[in-house]
C-alpha cells in the first residue's frame, strides 16, 4: 500500500514536469502577443534579453558592450548566450534557442532542488533519529519536500513568466541553486562554482556565503549541540557517538580554496573577453557599481527606484550605504538564531527585500525554496492571506503600469503603491516563516525533553 | 528582532494583552454577520448621496483663461460657412452616388482658405476582438491583409501651420460626414467647422496646428476617425501602400484625376502630419431637434470607461453656458426622472439637509429633489456607458492614444432656416473658437484635472476619492466574511481534533498530525482556480467560434453553450477528479470553498475598480450578495427551517438572476418587452462588447463562473460524496 502511494506520488510529479515544460513550449509560440520581455516586472535592466543582446552586437562591433549604459551583465553571459540571440531557424519563433536554453535551466535547477530537497529530509530524519522521534512521525503523512519544492518551482507563474520573458534569471537561479545543491551535498568545489557564479552575475548571492558556510561546517540539519547534552542528561547516558559533529573548518578551508580558484578562473576568463575594452575594471564600474549605485531609476517592482527619485543628490550616498548594510543587519541576527537550519537561512537570505533591481525571477526562487521546509512550515499562519495578497499584486502591478504609461490616468504613485504592498507582502512573508520555524524547533524541543516548556524561554 | 517575533507570536495557551488593532479585527470578524449587513446598506446608501455629495467643476488649470478675449469670429466667416452648406447641398442633388465630388468640394474649400489638404483613403477594419490583446498597447502590428477595392472611404484633412508655433502640437477637430446619405444637420457641422477654419487661417495667436478632418461616417464614425488616428500615431513603413496600388487601381485613378484638376500647390496625396494632439472635439449637429432650447450635448465616455480631462469639459461648459447662452446637456437616464422613489428618496434628502441647516446654519449640502433626481439620472447613464466600455462617439478612438477628446453636439431649436442657421453657425462657431483659442494657451498636456470622475450635471462631478468610498463599503464585508470563515473552519477542526484525542496524542497531533492544516485551503483553492480556468477558456470560446463562417447569432450562441459545458466536464474529469479524494469533513471544507471563492472575488473586484470603476460597481451590487448568500443548497435542504428556506430562495433568484444571459433578458425586457428579447440577441450583445475589447466582457464571464460557484458547492459535494462511495 505504502509502496504503491509512492509510486502514485512520484507518478503524478512527472506528469506535473512534462505538462509544465509542454506549457512553456506551447507559451514559447506566442513570444509577441503576450510581450513579456518589456514588461518591468520580468526584465530589469540586469537581466533584460534587450540589454543582452544590445551587449553582444556592440561586442559584435568590436566596441566595448558597456559602452552607453545598455548592457550590465557579465561578459562571459555575452559569449555564451550572445550568439543565441541572434540566431534564428527559419519558420520559427524569433528567439526559439535562446527560450529554449531557459526551459532547460528551469528544469535541471527543478531538479537540483528536488535533490537538496531529498538530501534535507534525509538529513532531517537522521536528527529525529538520533532524538528517537522516529516512532512519532511514522503514521501520520509526511510531504517528500523535494517533490514539493520543484514543483513549486517548476508550476510558479513567476518562474513561468521570467523564463518566457526571456530575462536572465532562470540561469542566475540555477546558479544559486547550484551553490546550495553543492553544498547540502557536500560537493565543495561544485559549491564554490555555483557561489562564485551567482555572486559574480549578480552580486547579491554573495550573502550565501554565510549559510555555506554553516552547511558546510555543521550539515543541513544540525540540532544545537546543547539539546543533546540536555536529553542525555535527564537520560543519564552520554553516548558519544551519537552526539552531533562539532563545528568543522575543513571542508570550510577546502571550500575557500576553491572558491579562489574559481573566481581567479572567472576573472581570467572575463579579463580576455573584456581585453581591448578597458578591461576587467570597466566590467566592476558597470556591473556591480551599477547595482550597488542604483543608477537606473526606471520603475521596477523593488521599492528603490522611486525611493532615489525623490532623494536629494547630495543625501545618496548615505542612503545606498543604509540600505546595503540594512541587508547584513537583517541576515546577522537570523544567522545566529537559525544557524542549525543553514538552508532555512539561504532562503532568507535569497530573498532580500532590498535588492536594488528585484524581479518576479527572484520571487520564483524563493518560493521554490521555502518548499524544502513544507513539513515545517505546515502552521504557518496567515497563508492564505499571502496566498491572496500574491494573487492580488500580481496582476495589479501591470494593471497600475497601464494606467500610468499608457492610459495617463494614472502616475507613478499608482505603481509605487502596488511596489510597496508587494514588499509588505514578502516581509510578512518572512516574519511568519521564520517564526514558524522557530515554533516547530520549539515543539521539538518540548518532545526531546519530555516536559512541555514555557514559550517564553 | 527574532526574539520579538518569537514573543509576539509564540504564546498560545495564555491569552496576553492584544493589541487594540487586533482586538478590534477580531471583533469585526466575529461580528463579521452584521457588520457585513451594515456595510453593505450604507454602502449603497452612499451610492445613492453621491449627487448630493458632488462638487462644483472648477477650471483648474490657469493657462487655459476660457472666455478672456472677444470672439472674433464675425459674419463673415459665418456667411463663408454657409457657402459651403449651399454648395455641399447643391452637389448631393446633382451626384449623390459617389461621395468622391463633395470630397472635394470640401477639399477646394480648404485650399482657397489657405490650409494643406489632404486625402486619407481607408478600408474599414472590424474591430476584431483577440484573446491576448487585453494588455498590449493599442494596435500593436494590427495588420490587415485582405482590402477589398470596392469598399473604401475617404477622409479629408485640412492642416493649418500655426504661424507662432513651431509645429509639435495640434488641436484636432472633426466633424464626421458621410457624402452618400448627407443629411442636414452634417453638412451644417461642416459649415460651422469650415468657418471656424477660415478664421483660424487669418489669426496670429495661433500657437498650435490646427487639424480638420472631415471623417467619412460610411462605415460608421468611430472606425473612419480611428483608421485615421492609426495611420497618423503608427505610420506603416511596409510595402502596403504599392501592394496596395496595384490591387486597386480604380481607387488610385481617381486620386490621379484630383491631384490634376486641384492645381493647389499645397494638396499633397501623401498623409499629412502635424504635431502630438493637445485635445480634439468632435462636432456634430442634430437634425431633428425636441428641445426647447439651443442646447448642446456633450459624449465623453471612451472605450473601457476612460473620461477626458474634465477640464475640456469645464472649458466647453463655461463657455457655452456664459458665452454663447447654449443649454449644456449631459446625458442621462431618462426613465430615471418618472421614478416615483426616487423622487421621495430625494426629498428625504432634501428635508433632512433642511434639518441640519436649521440646527446649523454653516451646513450647506442639501439640493432640490428635482435636481436630486436629474443628478441621480445623470450620474447612471454615467456609471452605465462606463460599465459597459463603448465609446459613446468618435472621441473614443483618441482616448486611445491618451488624446483627450469630447463629442459636442448641437440641437438648435427650431427648424434650420435661413436666419437660425446663421445663428447656430455664429455661436456654434464662437464656442468653438473659444475652446479651440482656450487649448491653444496650454503650455502642457491636460494634466492638472481629474480623470476618473462621474458627472452629476454638467457643471457638477464626483470625484474619485468620494465615489471610492461608497465601493470600499460596498466591498469590505467580502474580506471579512473570508476570514470569519476561515477561522470557524480552522478552529472548529482543531477543536475536533482536542476532543478525540487522549492528552498522551495531543503532542502527536500538535506534531506531525497538523499536516497542512494551515494549508488545507489549497484544496478549496484548487477547486476555484479550475473554475476560473473554465470561465477563461468560456471567454475565450467565441473568438474561434467567430471563425465559423455563416453562423446566425442563434446558433453560435448554442455552440457556444455547448461548448462551455463540454469544457466544464472536461476540465472537471481532467482536473478536478484526481484531487476530490479529501478527507476533511464536507461541512467544513464548503466553508473553506466560501472563503476562498470571496477573497477571489474580493480581489477581483478591487482589481476591476481600478481598471474600469462603473464596471466593478455594478458588479459589486450584483455579486457581493450573491456571494454573502451563497450556501449548499443540500445543507440548507436539510436544515428545513424558515431562515434556511428563505436563503435558498434567495440564493437561486439571485444565482440566477445574475447570471449574465438571464441579467440580459430581464433588463432586455423591462425596456423593450419581453417579445423582443431572444438568444440572438445575447449573442450580438456580447459581440459588440468584445469587439471593444471591453474588459467588461471579461468582467461578465467572471460574474458567469460566480453565479455557477454557488450551484457548483451544491454538486461538488455531491461529487465527492460519489468518490467517497466508489471508494468505501
Amino acid at each position: 500500500m505504502e509502496k504503491l502511494k509512492k509510486k502514485i506520488r512520484s507518478f503524478s510529479f512527472w506528469n506535473w514536469v512534462i505538462a509544465s515544460i509542454i506549457f512553456r513550449l506551447i507559451l514559447i509560440y506566442f513570444p509577441n502577443n503576450l510581450n513579456l520581455s518589456s514588461r518591468p516586472e520580468v526584465s530589469t535592466p540586469l537581466t533584460s534579453f534587450r540589454r543582452l543582446s544590445e551587449g553582444y552586437w556592440l561586442k559584435q562591433l568590436s566596441m566595448s558592450p558597456y559602452a552607453g549604459s545598455m548592457y550590465h551583465g557579465s561578459p562571459l553571459l555575452l559569449s555564451l548566450l550572445g550568439p543565441l540571440t541572434v540566431k534564428r531557424i527559419e519558420g520559427q519563433p524569433n528567439h526559439l534557442l535562446y527560450s529554449l536554453v531557459s526551459v532547460i535551466a528551469d528544469v535541471v535547477s527543478a531538479m537540483l532542488i528536488r535533490a537538496t530537497g531529498q538530501n534535507l529530509q534525509v538529513a532531517y530524519f537522521g536528527t529525529l533519529k538520533s532524538f528517537d522521534l522516529v516512532k512519532q512521525i511514522e503514521g501520520s503523512e509526511v510531504h517528500s519536500p523535494g517533490d514539493v519544492a520543484a514543483l513549486i518551482y517548476l508550476c510558479n507563474p513567476f518562474t513561468i513568466v521570467a523564463c518566457m520573458g526571456l530575462s536572465t534569471s532562470p540561469i542566475e537561479n540555477m546558479a544559486v541553486i547550484l551553490c546550495l545543491y553543492g553544498a547540502c551535498s557536500r560537493l565543495i568545489p561544485l559549491a564554490a562554482f555555483g557561489w562564485v557564479i551567482a555572486t559574480h552575475m549578480s552580486l547579491y548571492p554573495a550573502i550565501l556565503i554565510i549559510p555555506v558556510i554553516f552547511l558546510l561546517g555543521r550539515g543541513p540539519d544540525a540540532p544545537p549541540r546543547k539539546l543533546f547534552l540536555q536529553m542525555h542528561q535527564e537520560k543519564g547516558v552520554l553516548n558519544q557517538s551519537k552526539l552531533p559533529p562539532c563545528f568543522s573548518w575543513g571542508p570550510i578551508i577546502h571550500f575557500a580554496f576553491w572558491a579562489l580558484l574559481w573566481s581567479v578562473y572567472v576573472l581570467v576568463l572575463c579579463g580576455i573577453s573584456l581585453k581591448q575594452f578597458g578591461g576587467l575594471w570597466e566590467m566592476f564600474k558597470s556591473t556591480y557599481g551599477f547595482i550597488l549605485t542604483v543608477e537606473d531609476l526606471s520603475p521596477n517592482i523593488g521599492v528603490l527606484w522611486y525611493f532615489f527619485a525623490e532623494v536629494f543628490e547630495f543625501f545618496w550616498n548615505f542612503f545606498l550605504i543604509v540600505f546595503h548594510a540594512n541587508i547584513l543587519f537583517m541576515i546577522l541576527p537570523l544567522a545566529i538564531r537559525l544557524h542549525h537550519r543553514p538552508c532555512y537561512l539561504a532562503y532568507v537570505a535569497v530573498c532580500s527585500m532590498l535588492k536594488s533591481y528585484p524581479s518576479v525571477g527572484d520571487s520564483a526562487l524563493y518560493s521554490g525554496l521555502l518548499g524544502w521546509f513544507v513539513n515545517e512550515l505546515s502552521d504557518m499562519q496567515f497563508s492564505l492571506f499571502l496566498f491572496c495578497g500574491y494573487v492580488g499584486v500580481s496582476p495589479l502591478s501591470p494593471v497600475m503600469h497601464n494606467l500610468w504609461i499608457w492610459r495617463g490616468t494614472g502616475n507613478a504613485n499608482f505603481y509605487f503603491a502596488t511596489t510597496m504592498v508587494y514588499a509588505c507582502l514578502q516581509i510578512v512573508l518572512v516574519v511568519e516563516g521564520v517564526s514558524a520555524m522557530l515554533n516547530h524547533d520549539r515543539k521539538l524541543r518540548s518532545l526531546i525533553t519530555g516536559k512541555p516548556r514555557d514559550a517564553k524561554s | 528582532m527574532a526574539e520579538t517575533i518569537e514573543n509576539s507570536h509564540s504564546d498560545e495557551k495564555p491569552k496576553p494583552r492584544v493589541r487594540p488593532i487586533v482586538r478590534f479585527g477580531i471583533f469585526l470578524v466575529s461580528h463579521s454577520f452584521l457588520v457585513s449587513i451594515v456595510c453593505f446598506t450604507s454602502g449603497v446608501l452612499a451610492l445613492f448621496l453621491l449627487p448630493v455629495l458632488a462638487k462644483n467643476t472648477y477650471i483648474s488649470e490657469n493657462a487655459l483663461m476660457p472666455g478672456s478675449a472677444s470672439p472674433m469670429l464675425s459674419n463673415q466667416h459665418v456667411s463663408d460657412g454657409n457657402r459651403l452648406v449651399k454648395d455641399l447641398t447643391n452637389s448631393n442633388l446633382k451626384s449623390s452616388e459617389t461621395g468622391i465630388e463633395s470630397h472635394k468640394i470640401i477639399a477646394q474649400y480648404m485650399l482657397d482658405v489657405g490650409a494643406e489638404v489632404s486625402f486619407h483613403k481607408f478600408h474599414p477594419q472590424m474591430n476584431q476582438f483577440h484573446p491576448l490583446h487585453f494588455f498590449s498597447s493599442p494596435d500593436s502590428g494590427k495588420i490587415q491583409e485582405n482590402y477589398s477595392c470596392s469598399s473604401y472611404g475617404i477622409n479629408t484633412v485640412g492642416i493649418i501651420r500655426a504661424p507662432r508655433g513651431d509645429g509639435k502640437e495640434a488641436i484636432v477637430l472633426v466633424t464626421p460626414y458621410n457624402a452618400l446619405t448627407s443629411s442636414f444637420g452634417e453638412v451644417l457641422s461642416l459649415g460651422i467647422a469650415y468657418s471656424v477654419f477660415s478664421l483660424l487661417t487669418q489669426v496670429t495667436w495661433l500657437a498650435k496646428d490646427i487639424i480638420w478632418l472631415v471623417a467619412d461616417s460610411q462605415f460608421g464614425e468611430y472606425a473612419a476617425v480611428s483608421a485615421w488616428l492609426r495611420e497618423y500615431q503608427t505610420p506603416k513603413f511596409s510595402s502596403m501602400s504599392a501592394l496596395n496600388a496595384e490591387m486597386c487601381p480604380d481607387i488610385n485613378n481617381l486620386f490621379e484625376i484630383e491631384v490634376h484638376s486641384m492645381a493647389g500647390s499645397k494638396f499633397s496625396n501623401s498623409f499629412r502630419r502635424a504635431g502630438t494632439m493637445t485635445a480634439a472635439l468632435v462636432l456634430k449637429v442634430r437634425d431633428q431637434s425636441e428641445q426647447f432650447d439651443d442646447t448642446i450635448s456633450i459624449y465623453a465616455e471612451a472605450s473601457n470607461g476612460q473620461m477626458p480631462n474634465l477640464d475640456l469639459i469645464n472649458v466647453v461648459n463655461y463657455l457655452a453656458v456664459h458665452r454663447q447662452g447654449l443649454r449644456v446637456n449631459v446625458e442621462k437616464l431618462w426613465s430615471f426622472l418618472n421614478l416615483g422613489w426616487l423622487k421621495s428618496l430625494g426629498e428625504i434628502f432634501e428635508s433632512l439637509a433642511n434639518i441640519a441647516k436649521s440646527l446649523n446654519p454653516k451646513f450647506k449640502f442639501g439640493i432640490p429633489a428635482t435636481e436630486y433626481v436629474e443628478g441621480t439620472a445623470i450620474l447612471a447613464s454615467s456609471l452605465y456607458y462606463q460599465a459597459l466600455g463603448v465609446p459613446t462617439g468618435p472621441h473614443g478612438a483618441f482616448r486611445d492614444y491618451q488624446v483627450d477628446a469630447i463629442t459636442l453636439e448641437i440641437s438648435p431649436k427650431f427648424s434650420l432656416d435661413k436666419v437660425w442657421r446663421n445663428d447656430i453657425i455664429l455661436r456654434g462657431g464662437r464656442l468653438i473658437e473659444g475652446v479651440i483659442r482656450s487649448v491653444n494657451n496650454l503650455l502642457e498636456k491636460f494634466h492638472q484635472s481629474f480623470f476618473l470622475y462621474l458627472l452629476t450635471s454638467p457643471s457638477k462631478f464626483v470625484s474619485v476619492g468620494v465615489y471610492m468610498i461608497a465601493f470600499a463599503l460596498l466591498i469590505a464585508p467580502l474580506p471579512m466574511v473570508a476570514a470569519s470563515l476561515y477561522v470557524d473552519s480552522n478552529s472548529s477542526s482543531n477543536c475536533s481534533k482536542g476532543d478525540s484525542s487522549t492528552p498522551s496524542a495531543i503532542t502527536d497531533t500538535d506534531e506531525h498530525g497538523i499536516t497542512i492544516r494551515s494549508w488545507r485551503w489549497l484544496n478549496s483553492a484548487k477547486l476555484v482556480f479550475i473554475v476560473h480556468l473554465w470561465g477563461a477558456i468560456v471567454s475565450v470560446l467565441p473568438y474561434f467560434i467567430c471563425q465559423i463562417p455563416d453562423c446566425s447569432p442563434t446558433t453560435s450562441f448554442m455552440i457556444w453553450v455547448l461548448l462551455s459545458i463540454l469544457s466544464l466536464l472536461i476540465l472537471n474529469s481532467v482536473l478536478a477528479s484526481p484531487f476530490a479524494c479529501v478527507k476533511a469533513s464536507q461541512e467544513k471544507e464548503w466553508a473553506l470553498v466560501k472563503s476562498v471563492t470571496i477573497s477571489s472575488v474580493f480581489i477581483g473586484l478591487g482589481l476591476m475598480s481600478v481598471i474600469n470603476f462603473a464596471t466593478a460597481e455594478i458588479g459589486a451590487l450584483l455579486m457581493v450578495p450573491m456571494c454573502l448568500l451563497a450556501r449548499p443548497l443540500k445543507l440548507d435542504v436539510r436544515a428545513g427551517t424558515f431562515r434556511s428556506c428563505c436563503r435558498i430562495i434567495c440564493n437561486l433568484v439571485l444565482g440566477h438572476i445574475a447570471f449574465p444571459p438571464a441579467a440580459f433578458f430581464l433588463l432586455k425586457g423591462m425596456l423593450d418587452g419581453f417579445g423582443s428579447a431572444n438568444v440572438g440577441g445575447f449573442w450580438m450583445w456580447v459581440e459588440s462588447l468584445w469587439a471593444w475589447n471591453s474588459a467588461t466582457y471579461l468582467f461578465i464571464v467572471k460574474a458567469t463562473y460566480l453565479s455557477w460557484m454557488s450551484k457548483a458547492d451544491a454538486r461538488y459535494q455531491r461529487n465527492i460524496f460519489n468518490i467517497h462511495s466508489k471508494k468505501g
